[in-house]
């Protein structure tokens, strides 16, 4: 009977808090995006000339067929992260991939059109150096993978291996390339670094060495990318020190030595201190490669040359170009030059490969997004036209990232920013007002306008009135303008000019910063990129930091936010400011920083433009701040005494407490020290500045008020043992004031091991980790409460807190994985909370923090029924309603960003990590706002019943009377 | 390695703005390494949905244990193989957005042997055998979506203040029908059972009584008006309470 009770308390509870989706929401105000990461390997399916397929392999794990005529994933395959799921190498023959992923560990075979597995094969241990495609009497059989110290032979259908050997001389020979032609051998060419060239020659059928040569090349440091097989088996190889070209035929038993072929005699130089390139192509693997092939000899110089009769005759000579490709359609083969046109553009034209000859009308015009990074790779898709002449599409990829597809005659067929994969911070930023929400606010806004008496603000509220009308009037017409069109032609374009706040404030700016260094500004309501900036000169994946230092409640003053970024060249930190709306550099004088900076705190200082200051101390302690004009140094060293900040130091544990002065250096007030022998600082986390708490306190059962320990200088920090052993390893949480350097609380967690993901706000912190005796994850609540009175109810300060507070803790089990964790956010705080888990399946939970509140009480009593509290249960439940994203998934979700809305129960929710997904969540259901199924027919039809019911019993009574009365 | 970063403006008196950053930088070297000399096994099975064809839903899935640790596909026929695990025991899931699988926990012992059993995270030392290799089978599709509630004429009329209200007005329009009140033997009938009804004459009416009560101090002012605000004020106590309670 008790559990009866239970269940109905727990489904009554659920039936206010939860927050679900309804199915008709679906695509209404959220959007996902799929991204794949940086191209490492593309294919182009050429089996059928209607195919759209485009194989691609990244650097992200990620093995994905994408549509190439508009861009959209087919599938994807997420492997794990790390060297464990790295793809090594991707080789295609029919319909069917091969994929070597894992460092050579893992062979797979999939079959491309719906993407499932046909195959997988592990291997044996060993660095993967390189793998090939067999084939025996014009059908490709086999595949060979080729690892430090062994070759195997595997079968392309089944994934059985055929035969694996041992390489000779494994310990001194680097083997590291691979070649077979056809015609029943495998070639493994291998190099003694200054000393000579080794080639093994492996028959097909039992994997015996038919032969075994080496080659005396003294110049020779490594085969990759100088070295490459032309023609019917011949090498051929470059050096940069000596100017020359090699050769030596594979199969002839009389030369022993390469043939030496000076540069000079063509008329060519390699520039100094570039390592020439060598690209050839081999249509088909059970055929010889062409006897054509490209050599690069400085960055922006390519040559296409024939080896003809032992000769090495130039074809055709690039300079300048970029980059240059091959492609095979049928039984041509065709060669892609980009070469540059202007300093906007670029010319993609296609050549013969056996003549050098120029295809006529095959100008591809690449305009370069001035915004952008230069290109990088060229993927090229030649197709035969129904004239049999050659047609192709070209896919370039950029430095940031960007891949554009293009057809002739320059026409962008689609584009997509790969960088995103990757975004590392992010921020949503109001949008600005347009120019009459602007001129009412301005009317508010201006104290000036109160002086000028009462005539003059008549006038003004009339005109600013008279402008409200006229906006809305064209809107009218506007409205009646696009109903006459087709519904398909009114697009609701979203242009960066005609962007401005929406009523509730639920259209933001996405600003996004990525590892590759680009920053995004996308509309967070149909996820279009608006601006994009490339950042160069940035180390990749190092830290950024990006800080909204002015708002667009401004006007006319411009938003502005500031990144810290860290210069690849000198490795220092530096300021870029832009607007976050439009994405423009900003043209504000940035200070210098000659030291590295170990941390920014953003002031509520505010200068004469209404941006905030920025504070950035340096390894010596010193202070700068931005914008540094003579007012904001007055206003800091009045407010000096109150300003705080505290260092980490995690290699020495050590937390410290500073107080600026007010000449602007630092003074050290404390120092809390936790000891690095046992337990290291993982992560410190203060509470959100914009973050809002409605109550002080909450309502007991009998009535009485549990006050909220509501300190906004406190500092959640997380350690981890060093000792990992299951048994011993531990998890701590301290709770430092961070004016004070006073611990409030610590706790710590027996036999629990990282990685903890944590939420710090309000008066609790909610922390998961991994508990390594049960092998579960476990939720752990911490709550503080200043207790039945509130010391001092108008304002909080460290100094003054004579009593600790009373902390509750509560620990649930949490039946799932978990990737990220991040708490809602709303404009006034009033609205309940929940915790947004972000789970490896993709999915993102939308746990109720009410589930995890340590004042659950094991048994039910008649006050915490009043209170409606969820009597404890030490599993959490998970419902497949509470996925805010249904089968929207996230992959590799990495960071979850909330921001509040104009709304009170809106709070705008962006997952992040391979994916992107942007949504609303309500986590008190829309209480001010009308359902989206509210039902106006019902309601009017109530109403005009109830009408025309009252107009008829009246006229009733009425006849009734009149009876009456004649009666 | 520069392990100093951070911080936070703490200000007191009001003023307040916390920026955080984690200092999360290090890696767990030597974790990896033991990994490496452990024996590794390779976990395999068989997923199944009944109904529809492996090729439809296997491209949008994965096998997941512990999370993302390690990563499996599903092969053509529905099997699948997680290679290089390490032994120790692992709660393998298939993810599927469509489709909902139980998880499974997996052990595997350090010298490869593998046992399946029933994932249970409370008492997680039971032991209910599961086959391996393991045999997956879809218990039904994800409901993602809570139905809108639709307005149906039934609910409507169930509504207990819909029934309040009419079951009133059918007695007041019908009972007149059923007995004719002008028929005089009806209505000595009545009036007995009135009379029947309230046999205690003597008991002052409650609204009487309160009336009474509240008109008692009359002559000085007008006693209505006093009794009115009296009144008006209770109600508005009472809201005050339960303003406090809807607060958090």
């Amino acid at each position: 009977m008790a559990w009866l009770v239970v269940r109905l308390a727990i489904s009554v509870s659920l039936f206010y808090t939860a927050s679900a989706v309804f199915e008709d929401q679906v695509g209404k105000f959220d959007w996902r995006q799929q991204f794949i990461g940086k191209v490492r390997f593309a294919l182009f399916d050429t089996h059928s000339q209607a195919s759209k397929k485009l194989l691609v392999a990244t650097d992200k794990n990620v093995f994905a067929s994408l549509n190439s005529r508009t861009g959209d994933l087919f599938w994807r395959h997420v492997d794990k992260t790390g060297p464990e799921g790295h793809i090594d190498a991707l080789l295609m023959y029919g319909q069917d991939a091969v994929v070597v992923a894992g460092n050579g560990r893992l062979l797979r075979s999939w079959e491309t059109t719906v993407g499932g597995l046909k195959w997988e094969t592990v291997l044996d241990t060993g660095s993967f150096q390189a793998a090939a495609l067999v084939g025996v009497q014009d059908f490709v059989k086999y595949v060979a993978v080729l690892k430090k110290s062994a070759i195997s032979l595997h079968d392309l259908s089944s994934g059985s291996q055929i035969w694996v050997e041992n390489l000779p001389d494994s310990d001194t020979v680097q083997y590291q390339t691979i070649y077979s032609g056809g015609n029943g051998l495998v070639f493994v060419f291998g190099v003694v670094p200054n000393s000579h060239i080794v080639i093994v020659e492996y028959k097909i059928e039992d994997g015996e060495i038919m032969n075994k040569k080496s080659v005396e090349a003294a110049w020779m440091s490594s085969l990759e990318s100088s070295c490459t097989v032309i023609s019917s088996g011949i090498l051929l190889c470059v050096d940069q020190i000596t100017q020359s070209l090699y050769t030596l035929l594979l199969q002839s038993a009389e030369q022993t030595e390469m043939r030496q072929i000076h540069l000079q005699t063509l008329d060519l130089e390699v520039a100094s201190g570039f390592q020439p390139v060598l690209t050839s192509t081999q249509p088909n693997p059970a055929q010889p490669p062409l006897s054509e092939f490209f050599l690069q000899l400085s960055p922006d110089h390519h040559i296409l040359l024939q080896l003809k009769d032992g000769l090495i005759v130039p074809l055709r000579d690039f300079n300048p170009s970029y980059l240059a490709a091959f492609a095979t359609s049928g039984e041509r083969t065709v060669a892609a030059v980009m070469s540059p046109k202007n300093d906007t553009a670029c010319s993609i034209n296609l050549f013969s490969a056996d003549t050098g000859r120029r295809h006529l009308d095959t100008t591809i015009i690449y305009h370069m997004d001035p915004n952008g990074g230069k290109p990088n790779r060229l993927y090229v898709h030649a197709f035969l036209k129904k004239d049999d002449s050659v047609g192709y599409r070209v896919m370039v990829q950029t430095e940031d990232l960007t891949l554009t597809f293009l057809q002739q005659p320059g026409r962008v067929v689609w584009m997509r920013e790969e960088a995103l994969a990757d975004v590392v911070t992010m921020e949503m930023i109001d949008l600005p007002f347009t120019g009459t929400q602007a001129e009412l606010e301005g009317e508010f806004g201006k104290k000036a306008a109160i002086q000028d008496g009462l005539l003059p603000m008549v006038l003004k509220r009339l005109s600013s009135q008279f402008i409200l009308l006229q906006a809305w009037l064209a809107h009218l017409w506007k409205l009646f303008y696009d109903a006459r069109k087709p519904r398909s032609s009114v697009k609701n374009e979203v242009n960066i000019d005609t962007l401005s706040r929406d009523e509730f404030n639920l259209q933001k700016m996405m600003v996004m910063v990525t590892a590759s260094g680009k920053l995004f500004g996308i509309d967070s309501k149909s996820g279009t990129i608006l601006w994009k900036q490339y950042l160069e000169n940035i180390e990749p994946n190092s830290v950024f930091k990006l800080i909204v230092q002015r708002t667009t409640a401004h006007f006319p003053h411009p938003p502005q936010c500031t990144l810290l970024i860290k210069n690849k060249d000198t490795g220092l930190g530096n300021l870029y400011v832009f607007n976050p709306i439009f994405g423009k550099k900003s043209q504000i004088s940035v200070p210098a920083l000659p030291r590295p900076v170990l941390q920014t705190l953003l002031l509520p200082v505010i200068d004469q433009d209404y941006a905030k200051v920025l504070l950035l101390i340096d390894d010596q302690y010193k202070v700068t701040t931005f914008p540094s004009t003579k007012n904001i140094l007055q206003q800091l060293q009045d407010t000096a005494s109150s300003i705080f900040f505290y260092l980490v130091d995690s290699s020495q544990g050590k937390l410290s407490g500073f107080r600026l002065r007010k000449d602007l250096s630092t003074e050290l007030i404390w120092e809390v020290v936790i000891p690095t022998e046992v337990q290291k600082i993982v992560a410190v986390k203060g509470k959100r500045a914009n973050e809002h708490v409605h109550s002080q306190g909450r309502v007991m059962g009998d009535r009485s008020v549990l006050y909220k320990y509501l300190n906004p200088n406190l500092l959640a920090v997380i350690t981890e043992s060093t000792d990992t052993h299951h048994e011993r390893s531990f998890v701590g949480i301290f709770l430092i004031d961070g004016v004070t350097g006073r611990i409030v609380h610590e706790a710590v967690q027996r036999k629990a091991k990282g990685p903890v993901h944590f939420v710090h706000s309000e008066n609790w912190v909610v922390y998961v980790y991994w508990n390594s005796k049960f092998r579960r994850n476990e939720f752990s609540v911490l709550e503080l409460f200043e207790g039945a009175e509130l010391y001092n109810s108008t304002v909080f300060s460290s100094l003054d807190r004579p009593h600790p507070p009373q902390v509750l803790q509560q620990s649930y089990i949490f039946p799932a994985p978990i990737s990220t964790l991040e708490a809602t956010l709303t404009e006034k705080g009033i609205t309940s909370r929940h915790l947004l888990v972000g789970l490896p399946s993709g999915n993102i939970l939308s746990l109720p923090k009410m589930f995890l509140d340590p004042r659950r009480p094991e048994v039910v009593s008649e006050q915490s029924r009043e209170e409606n509290l969820i009597p404890y249960a030490p599993e959490m439940p998970i419902r497949d309603e509470w996925f805010i994203n249904y089968n929207q998934t996230v992959s590799r979700v990495r960071g979850i960003h909330t921001a509040p809305s104009g709304l009170e129960s809106t709070c705008l929710v962006v997952a992040y990590g391979l994916d992107i997904y942007q949504t609303r969540v309500f986590p008190s259901k829309q209480f001010d706002v009308l359902k989206d199924d509210y039902d106006y027919v019902l309601i009017s039809s109530v109403l005009f019943g109830l009408f025309f019911a009252t107009m008829i019993s009246k006229r009733l009574a009425e006849v009734k009377l009149l009876n009456r009365a004649w009666r | 390695m520069k392990m100093r970063a951070c911080v936070t403006a703490l200000l007191l008196l009001g003023l307040r703005a916390c920026l955080s950053q984690d200092v999360r930088h290090h890696e767990d070297d030597e974790e990896d390494e033991d990994v490496m000399f452990q024996t590794r096994a390779q976990v395999s099975g068989r997923a199944l949905v009944p109904g529809v064809r492996t090729r439809d839903w296997i491209s949008s899935a994965r096998v997941l244990l512990d999370g993302d640790k390690h990563v499996g596909f599903i092969r053509d026929d529905g099997s699948f193989t997680v290679s290089d695990v390490p032994s120790g025991s692992y709660v393998l899931e298939i993810s599927s957005p469509t489709y909902r699988f139980q998880p499974v926990r997996v052990d595997i012992s350090s010298t490869g042997k593998m046992r399946a059993r029933v994932v249970n995270y409370i008492r997680t030392s039971e032991v209910i055998r599961l086959p391996y290799p393991l045999q997956m089978r879809c218990v039904g599709l994800h409901s993602y979506f809570i139905p809108r509630e639709t307005w149906v004429w039934s609910d409507f009329l169930m509504n207990p203040m819909v029934l309040m209200m009419v079951l009133p007005l059918l007695i007041i329009l019908l009972l007149p029908k059923v007995f004719n009140p002008s028929d005089p033997e009806m209505r000595r009938e009545m009036e007995q059972s009135m009379n029947m009804l309230n046999s205690n004459q003597e008991l002052p009416d409650v609204s009487e009584l309160m009336t009474k009560f509240f008109s008692a101090p009359k002559g000085h002012e007008k006693a209505g008006g006093g009794a009115r605000g009296h009144r008006g004020g209770a109600p508005a106590a009472r809201g005050g309470a339960l303003r406090r309670k809807t607060r958090d």
